[in-house]
């Protein structure tokens, strides 16, 4: 019931140790582990979403910081509504994870929104990185990004997933980058096949022909190494072998998002900024 | 009439040719070998005057290792009946001419250039016998002889390339390429022209020949597969079954039936994907972005579809040797036939709209026209054969896999009466190859939804022991631009010894130097997408 004795003579003593923390933002651990810092979309390996666990999750918040689409499948969590109670954990410890991070300030409201959807389940949405991409075209381009897309000998299969970028579906124009006809009026080059050395000569004109600065991003698993083709008679093994690459996209063939994320990442890397 | 009954007919037919051919028959094949390279015209001519057959494909193989020859192998093939014809003749390596048919079959010409490239043997007739696939590579390089390594570096003097001239007043030269103004692959397209009309056309391709052909004999044939899915992005599916049913033929495996029935979904699923891509394709080098909006989401869910059952947007990692790695369940089927008939719906209003719009109709129709004999000359297949009349299909005339077991509503005799009407009627223009690939649309989805249950079966089995070294297989499929060979020797210990890849295109290519004439250069782009062609596919 009372107090114990050492803290009241502390009180009466008035004379304090230094008690401030040094260098807050470093200290983490002096949070304790169970402190409910920071709510999280972090799913498990077998977690499934469906409409059953959607509703119970939009149910558990107080705050109604969840929502649940039910056309896209998709789990939203506003984390500048959520009053940290961690009643989503209880009901669903398969998506919902917590931890004692802090560092959760954001410069716009809208990146306190967490997005888990069924058909990205890692990572960001195709949605969130083409916002991002946006934003960092804007500042630096103003508006508008210029690809030109180069097939130096692949079997279609990357330029099946490059022209689907411009489907309605994925619309990249939204995000202000267009496909350009010609290598002069393009920032980046995209760039695709292991290159096959009947494309040698016309790869590096189109270089040559893209005015400075440029990018050069490498797309696919044949661009980046030669793929299965490998550095044969009639291969080079890798765009690189021939110019100058800022950015390998792997995969046969990268999909959608992952083309839209190596393209941020070249001009996140850029020394366009 | 069942294979031998076949095979009978074609063996009592030579004989009159000449009886002292040497003949071998297996299934759906005869293999006459030619005691003399110079019979082979007279066979030819022989051939055109008394069957209706059509060569499919000329495969050179560097055989000195063997017997000191190279061997000459033509294939023939009918469109009526399901029947393979292989005329074999061997060259003597010093001696390096063989006999050119290109006056009996004139599609010939291509695959002689393509031996005079890989192999260094001259069609000694042939007119028109400049590099076709190897560019900047030197005079005395011939990558598929078994003395070229395959990592060899290159060097020497350069072949030389010209393009016929085409002069006279008011003569323009347009050149195109390789490298184009929109997502596609690369090639050189030469417009000769009068004011706008294209008067001559040359096309030279081979920029994206990455040496698959020599690759595949040094891999081992289990990667081949992977390999044979990259030949063309966009045919995975039917060349890797190509490539699996000519080992499989060589090995004498029987697949499980689920197997048959996974591939043939997958293959029709990749048809459809495609079909709609195209036409999207037609519809936005035409100017009618909304009809190509709408097939291209249709495209796209098509994808989606596929990334759902395979784990692959584009369907790669289906197929292995005896059998497939993905597995179809009666729940995915279910799935399949759901979203089928949702993209149909969708499919089928938006083909309604585009039939109503005039603006659509009249510049599709009377562009790129061809002719048909041409179209027999060079030997088309698929949807551009179909637009003009010519039925080639290999799901009907060589049944592969689990085509002959789907029941199909049968054909009243009024339907093929009116089919062949229709068939006649074909001008060969945009138009009909549009509307071609509609009913191949339609035709899959029957297809499709004649699968209501999966076969309870093995996905797969294993190959056993050793295949027989220098035995060899023919592998056929129908992708979504027309018939597809491959064409497979084993060498020893399971390794490839020689891999033939005819594709659709390869036959295909040589029409669009015709399709444009008399056509203006601004509606190259839609006769050109109207073909379908892949450039990868062509130039291997």
């Amino acid at each position: 019931m009372k107090k114990n004795t050492g803290k009241k003579d502390h009180f009466i003593d008035m004379s304090f140790e230094p008690t401030t923390i040094k260098n807050p933002l470093k200290m983490d651990d002096s949070i304790a582990a169970n402190y409910r810092g920071y709510v999280t979309l972090d799913p498990n390996k077998d977690f499934i979403l469906n409409d059953k666990i959607g509703k119970i999750l939009e149910n558990s918040c107080p705050t109604h910081a969840i929502t649940y689409q039910k056309d896209d499948l998709k789990i939203n969590l506003d984390n500048g509504k959520c009053i940290l109670c961690g009643n989503c954990q209880v009901k669903s410890p398969e998506l919902i994870k917590i931890t004692n991070k802090f560092d959760l300030a954001k410069k716009r409201r809208d990146d306190l929104i967490e997005t888990f959807s069924m058909s990205v389940p890692f990572g960001k949405t195709y949605d969130e990185l083409g916002k991002e991409l946006k934003n960092k075209i804007d500042k630096i381009f103003g508006r508008s990004l210029a690809i030109r897309e180069i097939d130096a000998g692949s079997c279609n299969g990357c330029e099946i997933e490059i022209n689907a970028l411009n489907n309605p579906i994925y619309d990249i124009e939204r995000y202000g980058i267009t496909f350009v006809a010609s290598p002069r009026h393009a920032d980046i080059l995209l760039v695709t096949g292991p290159p096959s050395k009947n494309m040698e000569r016309a790869l590096k004109i189109a270089y040559d022909s893209t005015p400075n600065p440029k990018l050069v991003i490498a797309v696919g698993a044949c661009a980046c190494s030669g793929g299965i083709f490998g550095n044969n008679y009639a291969t080079t093994g890798g765009i690189d072998n021939i110019v100058p690459v800022n950015v390998y996209i792997p995969g046969c063939p990268p999909r959608p998002q992952a083309l839209l994320y190596g393209i941020l990442m070249a001009i996140n890397k850029s020394g366009f900024a | 009439m069942n294979h031998k009954e076949t095979t009978k007919k074609y063996y009592l037919e030579l004989e009159k040719f000449d009886s002292d051919l040497k003949k071998l028959e297996s299934n759906n094949e005869l293999h006459l070998s030619l005691n003399d390279p110079y019979q082979l015209h007279d066979l030819c001519e022989f051939l055109k005057k008394n069957f209706e057959l059509r060569l499919l494909s000329i495969i050179c193989s560097d055989e000195q290792k063997l017997n000191g020859k190279f061997k000459i192998r033509h294939i023939f093939g009918s469109d009526v009946d399901d029947f393979f014809l292989f005329v074999i003749s061997s060259i003597d390596s010093s001696h390096i001419y063989f006999p050119s048919i290109y006056d009996v079959f004139p599609s010939s010409i291509l695959y002689e250039r393509e031996i005079n490239d890989m192999f260094g043997l001259i069609a000694k007739e042939n007119p028109n016998i400049k590099p076709l696939i190897l560019h900047d590579f030197p005079n005395d390089v011939f990558p598929l002889r078994k003395n070229f390594k395959l990592n060899n570096i290159v060097q020497g003097n350069l072949k030389q390339f010209e393009f016929t001239p085409i002069t006279g007043e008011g003569v323009c030269e347009i050149p195109v390429g390789p490298i184009h103004a929109g997502i596609i692959e690369p090639g050189h397209f030469r417009f000769s022209v009068v004011g706008e009309t294209i008067i001559n056309l040359e096309t030279r391709l081979g920029y994206t020949h990455k040496g698959i052909e020599k690759l595949a004999e040094s891999m081992p044939i289990n990667d081949v597969v992977f390999l044979s899915e990259r030949i063309s992005g966009d045919e995975s599916v039917a060349n890797s079954v190509a490539f699996c049913q000519a080992v499989e033929k060589i090995a004498q495996l029987t697949i499980p039936k689920k197997a048959q029935q996974i591939r043939l979904l997958f293959a029709e699923l990749e048809r459809i994907y495609n079909h709609f891509g195209t036409m999207g394709g037609i519809l936005a080098d035409i100017g009618f972005p909304y009809g190509a909006s709408r097939l291209n989401i249709l495209k796209e869910q098509m994808m989606q579809l596929n990334e759902k059952l395979s784990g692959s947007r584009i369907l790669f990692g289906i197929n292995q040797i005896g059998g497939v790695k993905a597995n179809i369940t009666d729940e995915m089927l279910t799935c399949i036939h759901y979203v089928l008939d949702d993209a149909f719906q969708t499919f089928e209003k938006t083909f309604d709209l585009l039939k109503s719009n005039s603006s659509v109709m009249d510049r599709l129709r009377n562009t790129g026209i061809i002719e048909k004999q041409t179209a027999r000359d060079f030997g088309l297949v698929g949807i551009s054969s179909r637009c003009i009349g010519i039925e080639t299909d290999a799901r009907h005339t060589h049944p592969y896999g689990y085509y002959p077991s789907i029941n199909l509503k049968q054909k009243t005799p009024r339907e093929t009466m009116e089919h062949q009407v229709e068939l006649q009627k074909q001008i060969g223009d945009v138009l009909s190859r549009f509307m071609n690939r509609v009913n191949d649309l339609r035709q899959s989805k029957n297809i499709i939804d004649s699968i209501t249950t999966m076969e309870n079966d093995e996905l797969s089995i294993q190959m056993n022991g050793e295949l027989t070294p220098y035995s060899s297989g023919l592998g056929y499929t129908e992708s979504h631009r027309g018939e597809t060979l491959h064409w497979v020797m084993i060498g020893e210990h399971n390794s490839i010894f020689r891999y033939k890849i005819r594709t659709a295109s390869f036959s295909n290519w040589p029409i669009i130097e015709h399709a444009v004439l008399n056509n203006i250069v601004a509606d190259f782009p839609v006769i050109n997408k109207s073909f379908d062609f892949s450039y990868s596919g062509n130039d291997l």
